[in-house]
């Protein structure tokens, strides 16, 4: 072995080592870009609804005046 | 402040509003504080637009800038850090009218007690439409992070709500399968 390979050798493992302690927050390592194994797909999408509802009831509530108002008066004292 | 802004990219801040406020008030839990972000965040992305460029995510801008400072505030505020986190939940019990639906109440609670963090991830993915990557460029982190907030936010809620379907008796199913049923092709006349 070359003094060359052995240096990347080394780096490489360096990168192994912090591919495995780059975990996500608390050590859960999720497989990348799969749906969550551990809960099944019906479970996910009755939660998904129930946030989805939180959220809508206040996006699709009327939106206040005094915040329309800000961007009008933004808007006018830009024509200044 | 912007020469002129343009009537389409006005009225594109106009349609974000409705969803600006909903992020806010999942974040903060107080309807009037969350009003006030939205206020903040609004006059901060006008007087920022130069820096915004046309064509890109307005919506993903403008959840940037609404949980930067959302954050950026609260760790100013760090020592009433506990207090802010008492008053979302009794602020939240404290509007029974908002839902009368009762597993809704049941479940904001659930959704109320996750961590900022999960609770960000689920909402901007969950509800809010943004994709992984999306959501993890608003939140500053990798993707991987928030699909790990995602799945933990649904596991915390399923536990909570005793939904584990895994591991439960089949009683503490009932709730969740009158709810699945209601996606039947044919669902029973009431």
């Amino acid at each position: 072995m070359t003094e060359d390979d052995k240096d990347k050798a080394q780096r490489r493992m360096a990168v192994d080592a912090s591919k495995s302690t780059q975990r996500p927050d608390d050590g859960i390592v999720e497989p990348a870009g799969k749906p969550d194994a551990s809960m099944s797909p019906a479970l996910q999408a009755h939660i998904g609804r129930q946030v989805r509802a939180v959220f809508d009831s206040v996006a699709e509530e009327s939106v206040p005046e005094h915040l329309l108002r800000l961007l009008k008066d933004l808007d006018d004292s830009g024509d200044k | 402040m912007p020469e002129t802004v343009s009537p389409g990219l006005k009225d594109a801040l106009v349609a974000q509003i409705g969803s600006l406020r909903a992020f806010a008030v999942s974040l903060c839990g107080d309807r009037e504080r969350a009003d006030d972000l939205v206020q903040e965040t609004l006059y901060k992305a006008w007087n920022n637009l130069s820096s915004f460029q046309e064509g890109t995510n307005l919506k993903a801008w403008l959840f940037t800038i609404l949980r930067n400072t959302y954050f950026s505030e609260r760790r100013k505020k760090k020592r009433e850090v506990e207090d802010v986190d008492g008053a979302y939940a009794a602020k939240l019990s404290s509007s029974p009218e908002q839902h009368g639906h009762m597993d809704m109440r049941d479940f904001e609670e659930a959704l109320s007690e996750l961590p900022d963090d999960q609770r960000e991830a689920l909402v901007l993915v969950g509800a809010a439409g943004f994709s992984y990557e999306e959501a993890a460029e608003i939140s500053g982190c990798a993707v991987g992070t928030i699909k790990s907030r995602v799945n933990r936010a649904r596991r915390c809620i399923a536990e909570s709500l005793n939904l584990d379907a895994d591991e439960h008796d089949p009683a503490d199913l009932v709730g969740a399968e009158s709810e699945l049923r209601l996606e039947a092709p044919n669902p029973p006349a009431r």
